[in-house]
């Protein structure tokens, strides 16, 4: 049985989903379904049936009746039904295992479009983040295919226990007295997995300490701090701490679980086991009809009825715990995003302006903003200033439309943002992100954000100059065809934080963009290449509309605009000059850092 | 088997050298629960088999003979008591031993690997090779390797019951065991490519799949969840995806085609040709025709012949195979218990003094694997107390002359002396104890703040407190020092933003009572006002100390008492600031290049 990991118990609807589950996939690929389906009914009929029962069945009764050119007959018949059995399953093995792949990925080519359509939002809303990776899950650990054989193994399971029985009943259906309890079993074991299913769920907590501990000693991330402190120390006694509960966890259950084992031993193998012999010895010491075939026939049945109860309740338990895998991804299915883009297309940027604009994330306590109001024109250069925390970057996210303002408008031209499609309006933005990324493809798909022709290489190659990447990418053998990161290429490059950097904004650069926004651009920088990142910033964006958010208010100097944030308002606003006469907010920052600089040293208050 | 494993040439021993040195170090770290699992092999599966085998035949002669039928009873009897017994002792044995002594066979394993990574040279991480075969792969091993026990209880019980099956078996007709070994033999050699050709097909499917999961996860993590929508690479990342996916399924049909087709060969010969005609033909042969076997006979040799197939099927074709894929673990395992450290323990013990003189003589360093020199012939000393500042470009050292200092790394060539003492002649961890550091990729732990800023379980909460205060950490801890730090096990942990983690990392510098700091970008998260503090509450704190701080903002290194300027693995100045700025070199324009803006 595959293991899947246990959660909090929350009851959903396990029929629904799986029908919900199985059409999904059955949609993608219906060879998946029915391939299971012909290996279980095919493989299962075969062994517990026709190989262990009725096989034995034949040749005993032809041998007690004794014509050998009747068993020869039967042998060849016998065999050709193998013949077919294992030809089909061929036939199935190599459509189950082609199938599974290609319902992988036609059903990720749907999650990844569907994910390319959630708000930025759901991304930091932890609970919403949670569930969409545990829908993930049924991908990375292909539960789709452990769906799909679990459906096939009950339906086999049942139709190989009813000829089982049928069988059974014609040689003499008291048999079915001793046989029969064996369903208890799967009352059984469906309340002893129950029981199971606690107490892993007990030992989850635990069990997140155990992996997570496994984690910090094996990353390199760690390494260091793991070397030149006691944290290791204080890390191996929870682990010690999260054994020993899991020791208790498991003591605590002993008993109770004995117990189940014992009553479903007593069902599943003592009664029909021993009721058998006990019987049969009976009837042959009362010399009764009882034949040796009946007696043989009947004893190699209990097998064969144990194992298929035994998959139907597996695999029944094993549906009931995905139901809530397949829950995840019908919420993430059904998830209507809250940020939807309008008709009209972004056209030529004029002017954005935040219109008195209120934001409070979702289940946070405070506004993130409140009435922020201000406008920005073709052509300004604007500064965005303030301490963490102050709300910078939440601004950001309105203006990109992350997220809608719970209050107050933002404008694009005059007209409501949420009137543009999405794709055209974001378009209109170059950004560079503090936590930029790049992506493992080669140098120039990064900057040019699409399969490069030989025009799109040069163009790469110029935006690379100017963010100042070129001189370590041209220093590789592939150049800007080397693909980033060694993750699956060995010929791949590292890039060092700065470097990185230097790539990502490249894309800035490249693209023939209306408005840039800038947050933290220069954070992994040495002076020298943040200065030169600056002006060649300044240079690219002469035309343009650029707004610069930075701790370092150095950039913000040459802005046409600062606006000082400070608790989800607008502390202050006006050019660096203005601001310094104002003597407020700013002007104490600037100092602050200005004094180092200048060899002054500033008052003492703080 | 043994003889392919070293053919292959991928491990060092060899897959029984392997299997047995692991369970030597199960049994010395747990031998009850060793023993354990070789005798429930056995119960387990014996005499289940044993009494559908000789069990029925006996019945089934005592019936034909039609003599004593009562012999019937005491027969049952024996079942009854065989079959009951067997599972009881099974299920005492699972429920009230098993399970809590795998645990902690997996804490004691863990254990020992633990230590084992926490005294790795940090050059093994660098190492991409070292890396991905041991420590990637160790990181999943313990569980496989608790896997092993049970591999072996089935493999021992196997074994007893293929032997006692065979014998019984043997005594009614050798020709039958004959013919039962003879059709698994023959088709061995399927099975054999068989193996292999899943061997292949899962080492190909790895090398696409890494690429599919590569371009999966981009679309399933956060991480690159606002890139994605602020450029327009989707349509290039899917179809990488499905090129990658397209790959698999490539791979996986050109296997199957081939595996499929063996397999059901094998299955018709094995089960279909050999026991379900021949075998039969020649036990009905015996039956009918020449009388020289009973219809016991010819029931317990049927079913025999299933348990001897199941029993050869599992120890040839399903454990070999999980074996050979387990032995390479394992050998990777004690690969990794083998590994040998560049930096070694010296004999004498630091001492925790008062800061004495640090010298730092002709010092060199290539990072294996590279082949240029990272620091080249660096000189300097720090006096006791001393404040000093290490600037320069990204690349140029500064981060690789701390490592050298803490022996992170050992110098290529060079030394570094401590109060004359060369620190190599000092136990490492003694060494270390010396310094508290703060790095630039600084981590915050799933541990309570108290822990976390003491890196110690016993901590002075006062002090942690007061650190915090010199850090300049002003989040509310809702349980004081015992708050946890992260949401991994705590749901009321608290989440920390990259300015306040960085505080509690500085708190760490503030908190160790030791006489060097060392603080590598120590305010890179932080707002101008957060940074100036910190700088003014660590040059206070730091009075009794000598600290080494790496820092890109030159306006915190003005009061440094000596500022190194690097540059491609060299000092190329040093002085104060006044000195350095009146020297007009690299310092200098540095400094005004970043000064410029705010002096207008």
């Amino acid at each position: 049985m595959r293991y899947i990991p246990a959660e909090e118990h929350v009851k959903v609807p396990v029929f629904k989903n799986i029908i919900y589950a199985l059409k999904l996939v059955w949609k993608t690929d219906r060879r998946l379904v029915l391939s299971h389906f012909l290996l279980c009914i095919v493989n299962d009929i075969f062994e517990l049936y026709i190989q262990n029962i009725l096989f034995l069945k034949v040749l005993l009764t032809i041998i007690e009746g004794g014509s050998f050119n009747d068993y020869i007959r039967n042998l060849i018949g016998f065999f050709a039904v193998a013949f077919v059995a294992k030809a089909l399953v061929w036939f199935g093995v190599y459509h189950h295992m082609v199938g599974a792949k290609t319902v992988l990925k036609g059903i990720n080519n749907l999650v990844f479009r569907k994910a390319l359509s959630l708000d930025v939002g759901c991304y930091e809303n932890p609970e919403f983040y949670d569930k969409y990776q545990r829908a993930t899950l049924i991908m990375t650990k292909g539960y789709f295919d452990t769906l799909t054989y679990d459906v096939a193994q009950i339906v086999s399971g049942i139709v190989t226990f009813a000829c089982v029985i049928g069988t059974v009943t014609v040689i003499d259906p008291k048999y079915l007295l001793f046989l029969l309890p064996v369903v208890f079993v799967f009352i059984i074991e469906f309340y002893k997995s129950k029981t199971v299913y606690k107490r892993d769920l007990k030992m989850t907590k635990n069990n997140r300490t155990k992996s997570y501990i496994q984690r910090t000693v094996f990353l390199k991330d760690y390494s260091k701090d793991m070397r030149t402190s006691n944290i290791f120390f204080v890390i191996l006694k929870r682990f010690k701490a999260a054994i020993d509960a899991n020791v208790e966890i498991l003591r605590s259950y002993g008993i109770k679980l004995f117990l189940y084992s014992v009553v479903s031993s007593l069902f599943g193998e003592f009664i029909p086991i021993i009721g058998t012999y006990a019987y049969a010895g009976y009837q042959f010491v009362q010399r009764t009809t009882m034949t040796v075939s009946g007696f043989s026939v009947v004893l190699s049945s209990i097998n064969s009825i144990r194992e298929s109860t035994m998959m139907v309740a597996e695999s029944f338990e094993e549906l009931t715990q995905m139901a809530l895998y397949f829950q995840y991804l019908r919420d993430f299915f059904d998830y209507e995003p809250k940020v939807v883009g309008g008709e009209k297309e972004a056209g030529e940027f004029e002017s954005l302006e935040f219109r008195d604009v209120t934001f409070r994330y979702p289940s946070a306590e405070k506004n993130a903003l409140e009435h922020i109001s201000f406008k920005i024109n073709k052509g300004d250069t604007i500064a965005v200033v303030g301490i963490n925390g102050a709300g910078k970057s939440t601004l950001v996210k309105l203006m990109l439309r992350f997220y809608d303002p719970d209050e107050g408008e933002i404008l694009y031209n005059g007209v409501n943002i949420k009137e543009y499609t999405l794709d055209s309006y974001r378009n209109a933005f170059a950004t560079v992100f503090q936590d930029y990324k790049n992506f493992a493809i080669s140098v120039y798909e990064n900057v040019m954000c699409r399969e490069c022709t030989d025009e799109d290489k040069a163009l790469a190659r110029k935006a690379l100059k100017q963010s100042g990447a070129w001189d370590k990418i041209s220093s590789f053998e592939k150049g800007g065809e080397t693909v980033i990161t060694r993750e699956f290429d060995k010929e791949g490059a590292g890039l060092s934080g700065g470097e990185s950097q230097k790539l990502s904004t490249a894309r800035l650069f490249a693209k023939d963009f209306q408005l840039a926004i800038l947050d933290e651009p220069s954070s992994a920088l040495d002076p020298i290449a943040e200065y030169k990142m600056y002006e060649n910033l300044v240079e690219a964006t002469k035309e343009k509309t650029v707004i610069y958010i930075s701790h370092r208010l150095s950039s913000a100097v040459l802005s046409d605009r600062i606006y000082v944030i400070g608790g989800g308002s607008i502390l202050e606003q006006g050019t660096h000059e203005e601001l310094m006469a104002a003597d407020g907010e700013y002007a104490e920052m600037f100092s602050l850092q200005a004094s180092r600089y200048l060899g002054e040293e500033v008052s003492e208050d703080e | 088997m043994s003889k392919k494993e070293r053919k292959s040439g991928e491990t060092e021993h060899s897959m029984f050298s392997n299997i047995l040195f692991i369970l030597g170090v199960m049994f010395k770290l747990s031998p009850a629960l060793v023993i354990g699992e070789l005798v429930n092999g056995i119960i387990r599966i014996l005499p289940g088999r044993l009494v559908s085998v000789v069990g029925i035949k006996y019945i089934i002669d005592v019936v034909t003979s039609g003599e004593r039928l009562e012999r019937i009873y005491y027969a049952v009897g024996l079942i009854a008591a065989v079959i009951i017994g067997g599972r009881l002792l099974t299920l005492i044995y699972r429920e009230f031993f098993w399970n809590m002594a795998r645990e902690r066979l997996y804490y004691r394993l863990n254990k020992q690997l633990y230590e084992k990574a926490k005294s790795l040279d940090l050059e093994s991480y660098d190492n991409p090779e070292f890396y991905n075969n041991f420590i990637l792969t160790i990181e999943s091993s313990s569980e496989n390797i608790s896997g092993i026990l049970g591999m072996i209880q089935y493999y021992v019980g196997n074994i007893i019951s293929f032997v006692t099956i065979s014998s019984i078996i043997f005594t009614i007709d050798p020709w039958c065991l004959v013919i039962i070994i003879g059709v698994v033999l023959v088709f061995f050699p399927v099975s054999r490519k068989l193996s292999k050709l899943q061997y292949e097909r899962r080492v190909e499917n790895t090398k696409y799949h890494r690429r599919s999961d590569y371009f999966q996860r981009i679309f399933y993590l956060q991480d690159y969840a606002k890139e994605v929508r602020m450029n327009n690479i989707s349509p290039l990342l899917l179809e990488r995806y499905n090129d990658a996916a397209d790959d698999v399924i490539g791979n996986q049909k050109y296997f199957y085609k081939r595996i499929a087709s063996l397999t059901g060969f094998q299955e018709i010969g094995v089960q279909g040709l050999g026991f379900m005609f021949v075998l039969p033909l020649y036990l009905g042969y015996c039956v009918i025709r020449k009388g020289t076997l009973s219809a016991g006979d010819f029931v317990a040799t049927f079913n025999g012949a299933y348990s001897i197939a199941m029993s050869i099927n599992f120890l040839t074709i399903w454990a070999i195979a999980r074996f050979s894929e387990q032995a390479k673990t394992i050998d990777k395992y004690r690969g990794f218990l083998k590994s040998d450290f560049k930096i070694k323990d010296g004999e004498k013990t630091a001492q925790k003094t008062e800061p004495k003189t640090i010298e730092i003589k002709n010092l060199s360093f290539t990072y294996p694997g590279n082949d240029h020199e990272t620091l080249s012939d660096i000189n300097l000393t720090i006096k006791p107390y001393e404040k000093i500042a290490l600037v320069g470009y990204n690349g140029a050292g500064k981060t690789t002359l701390t490592n050298l200092l803490l022996r992170l790394y050992d110098a290529s060539e060079g030394e570094i002396l401590i109060d004359g003492e060369d620190i190599k002649d000092v136990t490492v961890a003694s060494h270390r104890d010396r310094f508290a550091a703060v790095f630039q990729d600084f981590q915050t732990f799933a541990c309570s703040v108290g822990e976390n800023v003491a890196l110690e379980t016993d901590f002075n909460p006062d002090r942690v407190l007061e650190a915090l205060k010199h850090s300049g950490f002003s989040k509310e801890l809702p349980d004081g020092v015992d708050t946890e730090l992260l949401r991994e096990f705590s749901d009321s942990g608290i989440m920390l933003s990259g300015g306040e983690s960085q505080k509690v990392a500085v708190a760490r510098a503030f908190y160790k009572d030791c006489p060097y700091v060392i603080l590598d970008e120590p305010s890179a998260n932080l707002d101008p006002i957060a940074e100036y503090n910190l700088n003014k509450a660590m040059m206070e704190a730091a009075q009794d100390k000598t600290v080494i701080f790496i820092s890109h903002r030159l306006s915190t290194t003005v009061n440094a008492d000596r500022i190194y300027v690097m540059e491609n693995g060299r000092i190329i100045d040093s002085g104060t600031h006044e000195e350095l700025m009146a020297k007009g070199g690299t310092y200098a324009y540095m400094f005004n290049l970043q000064a410029e803006k705010y002096k207008n």
